[in-house]
């Protein structure tokens, strides 16, 4: 499958350079755009993927076709974007960091590669994640946290929404840093999870703000930290985990969303559209709706977006790499 | 405010013609796509999405729970003329009501399905408005080692659907779980027999494996025998209007089955369909001649199709009191809930009053709606019978391609319904229950995870699914089950009675 891609990638880079310069300034886009998502119709990607896309086919004069192509954790998404792209650079896909970042430490072969298939264009928005309890827990804040944590290995039983997904890494990383253990237990949505720690069975979870917000204004849940930088306006409340509890000042894991290019897609495009969609989120009425759903607008190059894909990929792949050494 | 005054005030806001206008609007699509197998409520859903923007929550939320529960009726219809279901709950359908349909009672069958369909909702909507505190609490307390002794209840209660000998319908429950095996492991995270491919990442895909068992299978049987098309052209339309006897034996399974389907239908999760088979093993347990199951019995159609949809309106307890969605759609419509700025959650109900009881009300209204609109429509659907079998078999052939095609828009998938289609029919030559196949599909890998989870949290110690008390309420029925049928096994071989 990689060397197939790779042949289409070739193939489109050369008629790019052959054709680019008379399309690339006058023509682009010479029809609907198709954005992958890999995530179904309704899913938080897919509706952040939407407020992006909707103003940008009004810049660009071309309706914008969604693509939901859900499936492995957002990867399919992906394949189906190189598969499907065409000669005329209107292919084009948006992703959450996962395939990018740890795809293929999970599942060995991912059919692409990101470095070389994959052009970033410029990231979107990122999400922190809280550290959430049960009120019932009698956990007050993260000192008590880690120190329940740390009276034996395993005391804490955390959930997640899966092997290697955001919330799993995240939890074993603040463990590391924490340098407790943590027994994880997977589950497969926010919704199990939630129910889970109300339930009482499990203690703890990394999660959304918002998968933890409604119960927490329920009275059943508590927001302990949250893994920004900075405290994120969705839950201004919430303290950053950063230099909090012994932790290192410069803790920080974020989930993101960034809109990528098959690779061979004109250098003028990738301009144009990451300057078009910068300008959309300087908007403040696009960086409330972001922001209604969890998301805070993260615009920047793509040299940022590139920068960001290869320091994520080294710091889960070592968080993997603890994980399975245990 | 007290229940009285809240559907009061439900009323008068579901009611209103701005209202009632998207109430009927979701109904008749989720009519529509029910009807048309494999497109579900999620592409529907997905489908308004982009309407919603433009209407008030309470309205969103009203059309989009149309869908959700009216897909249920539409559902039965493919099922019961074609054979073709969509999901689980329907193939339970399909198991007394397509042999109904051939013994040209094709009317009588989607009468038992919509009455029961509308008792089961308004049973639904009851036992919601009455139980909701008391089963939200239930679904919190609801653990790990609680729905896996629970799953196996349902997997022994069940385990006797289906004509084959009992043997052969083990051998589906456990083909289907090897199936469910398939794709990413929950606990571990490791990739089972997907031999690279990234399409089987997530399992099979149950569309595919619901139209391709049944629909495809029966496509590719009738084709090659000429002589049962023939059967049912001949007596589609024999009768209309079900019998007396027809609506005495659909009262108590309609009850039976409304009551299985409110309880479970408030568990996130399986609830759906886990109720109508429990409710169809039920019916079958306690018939005076269990043989006729499988043979176009009634009971068969009207207690599981009261039991999904009793199960689709208790669902919303759960997305309701706590804002925990029991499924994806669930979580689609809660979603589009947060799009409007509306935070689902335990706070809702004191927050936005008129949303809780504007969309408790309009499940009655729509479920009126919803009869008024099928009851006259039987006819219409028993006449597509009439359409000859050149025509109707492509056709079914391209709506089975659209259905599958619809959930993830792969080619991958139209090419598996073909294979699972011909395995299918091998299957059905050889007296396998498909049915089975597809319940050991959905709860085996589920009663895996949950197992799994339980062991873990508890630490290792297997005690734990007797110490708790729901788990061992299941394990006790359990217990008394196989013991039943132990006891039934050995009197029936002592009277000389064959065991079926």
């Amino acid at each position: 499958m990689t060397n197939r891609i790779t042949g289409r990638a070739a193939l489109g880079c050369a008629l790019a350079l052959v054709a680019a310069p008379a399309f690339a300034q006058d023509s682009w886009p010479s029809g609907p755009l198709h954005v992958y998502v890999g995530f179904p119709a309704g899913s938080s990607p897919d509706t952040l993927a939407r407020i992006i896309t909707d103003p940008l086919a009004e810049r660009l004069g071309q309706p914008i076709v969604i693509e939901n192509r859900p499936g492995a954790g957002g990867v399919i998404g992906i394949q189906q974007m190189l598969a499907n792209t065409g000669e005329d650079d209107l292919t084009f896909g948006t992703t959450i960091n996962g395939p990018l970042t740890t795809a293929s430490r999970m599942m060995g072969d991912t059919g692409f590669d990101v470095e070389e298939d994959i052009e970033p264009v410029t990231l979107i928005a990122t999400s922190p994640l809280v550290l959430a309890v049960s009120t019932e827990s009698g956990i007050e804040d993260l000192e008590a946290f880690v120190e329940a944590a740390g009276a034996e290995a395993d005391a804490i039983a955390y959930g997640s929404v899966g092997q290697g997904s955001g919330s799993h890494l995240t939890a074993e990383l603040f463990a590391d840093e924490a340098g407790v253990d943590m027994l994880h237990i997977p589950f497969t949505s926010y919704a199990e999870v939630t129910t889970s720690i109300m339930g009482g069975e499990i203690d703890a979870g990394f999660m959304a703000p918002s998968a933890a917000m409604p119960h927490v204004e329920g009275g059943n849940m508590r927001m302990l930290g949250i893994t920004s930088s900075e405290p994120f306006a969705q839950a201004p409340d919430v303290p950053v985990i950063a230099g909090q509890a012994g932790m290192p000042q410069d803790f920080r894991a974020e989930l993101w969303n960034g809109f990528i290019a098959p690779a061979g897609t004109d250098p003028a495009v990738l301009e144009r559209l990451n300057t078009e969609i910068n300008e959309i989120l300087a908007e403040p009425s696009v960086q409330e709706q972001l922001l209604a759903i969890g998301w805070q607008a993260a615009p920047g190059t793509a040299q940022e977006m590139e920068d960001r894909i290869a320091a994520d990929t080294e710091m889960w792949g070592g968080v993997i790499d603890r994980i399975e050494a245990q | 405010m007290g229940t009285w005054e809240g559907l009061l005030t439900g009323l008068s806001f579901a009611l209103q013609p701005g209202v009632l206008i998207y109430c009927l609007l979701g109904v008749l699509l989720g009519t529509f796509v029910g009807v048309l197998p494999g497109i579900g409520a999620m592409a529907a859903i997905s489908l308004l999405l982009p309407i919603t923007y433009y209407i008030s929550a309470e309205a969103a939320l009203i059309m989009l729970a149309g869908v959700y529960y009216g897909a249920q009726y539409g559902g039965a219809v493919a099922s019961i003329l074609m054979r073709l279901p969509g999901t689980p709950q329907s193939a339970v359908t399909a198991l007394d009501g397509y042999p109904m349909a051939r013994e040209g009672r094709a009317g009588p069958a989607l009468f038992a399905a919509m009455v029961s369909s509308f008792a089961g909702s308004i049973i639904g909507i009851v036992v919601l408005v009455m139980l909701a505190g008391w089963l939200s609490r239930i679904a919190v307390a609801f653990g790990a080692a609680d729905y896996a002794a629970m799953m196996v209840l349902g997997l022994v209660a069940a385990s006797t659907i289906g004509s084959a000998k009992p043997a052969k319908g083990f051998a589906m429950i456990v083909l289907g779980m090897l199936l469910g095996c398939i794709g990413t492991d929950v606990n571990s995270g490791a990739m089972r027999y997907t031999f690279g491919q990234t399409e089987l990442l997530d399992g099979v895909n149950l569309v595919a494996l619901a139209m391709g068992l049944f629909g495809v299978a029966e496509v590719i049987g009738n084709v090659r025998d000429p002589e049962r098309q023939a059967v049912a052209r001949r007596i589609g339309f024999r009768q209309l209007a079900p019998t007396r006897d027809d609506l005495k034996r659909m009262a108590f399974p309609t009850l039976r089955g409304s009551g299985l389907g409110s309880f479970f239908g408030a568990l996130p999760g399986t609830g759906s369909t886990l109720s109508s088979f429990l409710s169809y093993a039920m019916e079958r347990r306690i018939a005076r001649r269990p043989d006729r199951f499988g043979q176009g019995a009634i009971e068969g159609v009207a207690g599981p199709e009261a039991a999904n949809n009793s199960a689709s309106i208790t669902a919303f307890v759960p997305t309701l009191t706590l804002g925990i969605p029991g499924d994806p759609i669930m979580a689609l419509m809660l979603g589009a809930l947060v799009i409007h700025g509306v935070q689902p959650g335990p706070m809702m109900l004191d927050a936005r009053p008129e949303m809780f009881w504007g969309l408790v009300a309009s499940f009655g209204i729509g479920n009126l709606l919803l009869l008024i609109l099928n009851l006259p429509l039987i006819g219409i659907w028993v006449a597509l019978l009439r359409i000859p079998f050149r025509w109707l078999y492509p056709a079914i052939l391209i709506f089975i391609c659209l259905g599958v095609y619809s959930v993830r828009g792969l080619t991958y998938d139209i090419v598996s319904v073909a294979v699972i289609g011909l395995a299918g029919y091998l299957l059905a030559l050889a007296r396998f229950s498909p049915a089975l196949l597809l319940l050991g599909f959905v709860l085996g890998p589920l009663i895996e995870t949950n197992v799994r989870r339980a062991l873990l949290i508890s630490r290792g110690d297997p005690m734990v699914f007797i110490e708790r008390p729901i788990s061992a309420a299941f394990v006790v029925a359990i217990a008394c089950l196989l013991v039943l049928s132990a006891v039934q096994v050995v009197q029936r071989r002592r009277k000389g009675v064959p065991v079926d």
